[in-house]
């Protein structure tokens, strides 16, 4: 994603997470916002442009540069916001014709992309610009630098490039890039600031609708996961008690003999089975009447012993648990 | 205590070891049963109402007809106590079953006692003939109980061989192959009438004959072994809780 001038900021470093997004967008357009918002994520950056209050540009840009925009970036972003749990939130205020560029920037024609400077008459070029008296933005990079050149009705408003704040009137560093091996350019072109007034993505899209049917979307998707992690967990339970309950029958087997299986299975079955082994109420319930089966079969010598590595069997697991 | 000891020095010598050999078995089982899991008390409490059943030669009182049918009224209540004792630890090694309580075995015990106690109480005194019937059905009833006390002692040992209290239960098979052969050879006297009851009778009641004179070897034979068996049992019980309690120690 681009980095934009930052204008005059209005809300910096805001956590998306604590935000309903058609109250962050009812807040900017009751406002009459010229400017734009940026949402920013670990995976996406989201840029809504606004003009006086109207919506005309969504953008939502993945770190793999796949680009959304319109509706489609204003569901994506519900999402985002909806499911990532994190997130910042900046609002900057910007002139009526910078809105126009970063608009331009971000959604408006492509008429040039990725030209060498150096096979290109720039000149000539800009002569074209200024002869068409295009909106728009010209932007000059390369592998590791770039610079933004806005344009209104073909006169150049000012020059913005990485590290930079805000607008500046100085030229200096886009000639500097310009001048780099390798620069390219891109050319984008827009309507004019009247026209753009009469574009509101707000009032075609329903934006409280996309909203809530996100937040459905993600409780279910949420409870889904929520149910196979505790099915998967349940599961995971079972299966530690499956086997503890066998260790606790081979080990009453050693010290009582055969009969001792049967005797462990009866008493864990009459407690609802394995997962007694982790309960400490029951799991006290299953050693007194293994005890007391086995008084009926060996000497209190062998019970005392036995009952010793019982203890410790199920108190080791339960701690692991 | 004068007439007690009179009846001491009355009495064969080798009937009152068997007696004295029968009271140290009832106390050891008795102890046992204390000390001991719920499913022993039938068994321990059934082999201690043996000794009472043995004790008539030593009770001043069993001129009294009625205690001397009540001695083999108890003595047919201990194996059947003995008998559900073992029956009980047979269903605990099939289904890991122990229920009840020590206390409710010897109050029913008990109450089983006394009721025999009220069914003489209230029918006329029993004759010398009806006393012959009484030690009749006690046989009887041990012959029977021991031989299916055999066979579930056998199956016990089958399902719990590999525990420490099996080779007890080896034990109790010995225990109860003297018995059968105690009791079983009392019967087969008293079946065929040459029991010295029967013979005390007709001498002394009725005109009839008896056929002893011709069978005497037989009759020798069934009455030596009527006593030793009687004897070994007596020991055997005492050795098998002895041995027991050192294997559940």
């Amino acid at each position: 994603m681009f980095l934009l001038p930052k204008g005059n900021p209005i809300f910096e470093s805001l956590a998306v997470s604590k935000l309903k997004l058609p109250d962050v967008l009812s807040k900017l357009s009751n406002g009459s916002l010229t400017g734009y918002a940026s949402f920013i994520f670990s995976s996406h950056t989201a840029i809504l442009v606004f003009e006086s209050g109207n919506l005309i540009s969504a953008i939502v840009e993945g770190k793999n540069g796949e680009k959304e925009s319109g509706f489609s970036a204003l569901s994506t972003l519900s999402e985002l916001m909806v499911s990532t749990g994190s997130g910042a939130l900046n609002v900057y205020k910007l002139s009526t014709d910078l809105a126009m560029c970063i608009h331009a920037l971000v959604e408006g024609e492509m008429l040039y992309k990725a030209q060498e400077l150096k096979l290109l008459n720039i000149k000539a070029l800009l002569e074209k610009v200024k002869d068409d008296q295009m909106n728009g933005c010209l932007r000059v990079y390369t592998d590791d630098h770039s610079a933004l050149i806005f344009y209104k009705n073909g006169n150049p408003l000012g020059f913005f490039h990485d590290g930079s704040s805000d607008i500046e009137i100085s030229s200096t560093e886009s000639q500097k890039i310009a001048g780099l091996p390798g620069a390219k350019m891109d050319l984008y072109a827009t309507q004019s600031a009247d026209e753009l007034r009469k574009t509101n993505l707000l009032e075609v899209t329903n934006v409280q609708n996309l909203w809530e049917v996100c937040v459905v979307r993600h409780k279910a998707e949420t409870d889904r996961l929520n149910l196979e992690r505790q099915e998967r967990d349940r599961k995971v339970v079972v299966q530690k008690c499956d086997e503890l309950g066998e260790q606790v029958k081979a080990l009453v087997e050693e010290y009582v003999g055969r009969v001792g299986r049967g005797i462990v299975e009866k008493v864990i079955a009459d407690n609802g089975g394995n997962t007694c082994l982790l309960e400490t109420e029951r799991v006290d319930s299953v050693v007194r009447n293994i005890e007391r089966s086995a008084k009926l079969l060996i000497s209190g010598i062998k019970i005392r012993a036995m009952m010793e590595a019982l203890t410790s069997l199920l108190s080791t697991a339960r701690s692991e648990l | 205590m004068e007439k007690f000891i009179e009846l001491l020095t009355q009495m064969n010598p080798f009937d009152l070891v068997q007696v004295v050999f029968w009271g140290l078995a009832g106390a050891i089982s008795f102890y046992f049963s204390i000390g001991n899991a719920r499913v022993w008390t039938s068994i321990s409490s059934g082999f201690f109402l043996i000794f009472l059943s043995q004790a008539y030669g030593i009770n001043p009182w069993s001129h009294y007809q009625k205690l001397t049918a009540f001695h083999y009224i108890i003595g047919t209540i201990a194996i059947m106590t003995i008998t559900h004792g073992f029956l009980e630890y047979y269903i605990f090694c099939r289904t890991f079953e122990i229920s009840g309580d020590k206390l409710i075995v010897y109050l029913s015990t008990l109450f089983v006692l006394v009721a025999a106690g009220a069914f003489l109480v209230i029918n006329p005194t029993p004759s010398p003939n009806t006393i012959r019937n009484f030690k009749i059905v006690e046989n009887a009833v041990w012959v029977f109980l021991c031989a299916i006390n055999l066979e579930i002692i056998r199956k016990i040992y089958a399902a719990i061989k590999d525990s420490d209290i099996a080779k007890g239960f080896i034990a109790f098979g010995i225990v109860f192959v003297c018995i059968l052969v105690w009791r079983g050879a009392d019967l087969y006297l008293q079946i065929y009438q040459w029991d010295r009851d029967w013979q005390d009778i007709i001498t002394l009641m009725t005109e009839e004959s008896t056929d002893i004179a011709d069978y005497m070897v037989r009759v020798q034979f069934a009455q030596e072994v009527n006593r030793y068996a009687g004897l070994l049992s007596g020991i055997s019980v005492g050795g098998t809780f002895i041995y027991l309690y050192n294997l559940l120690k």
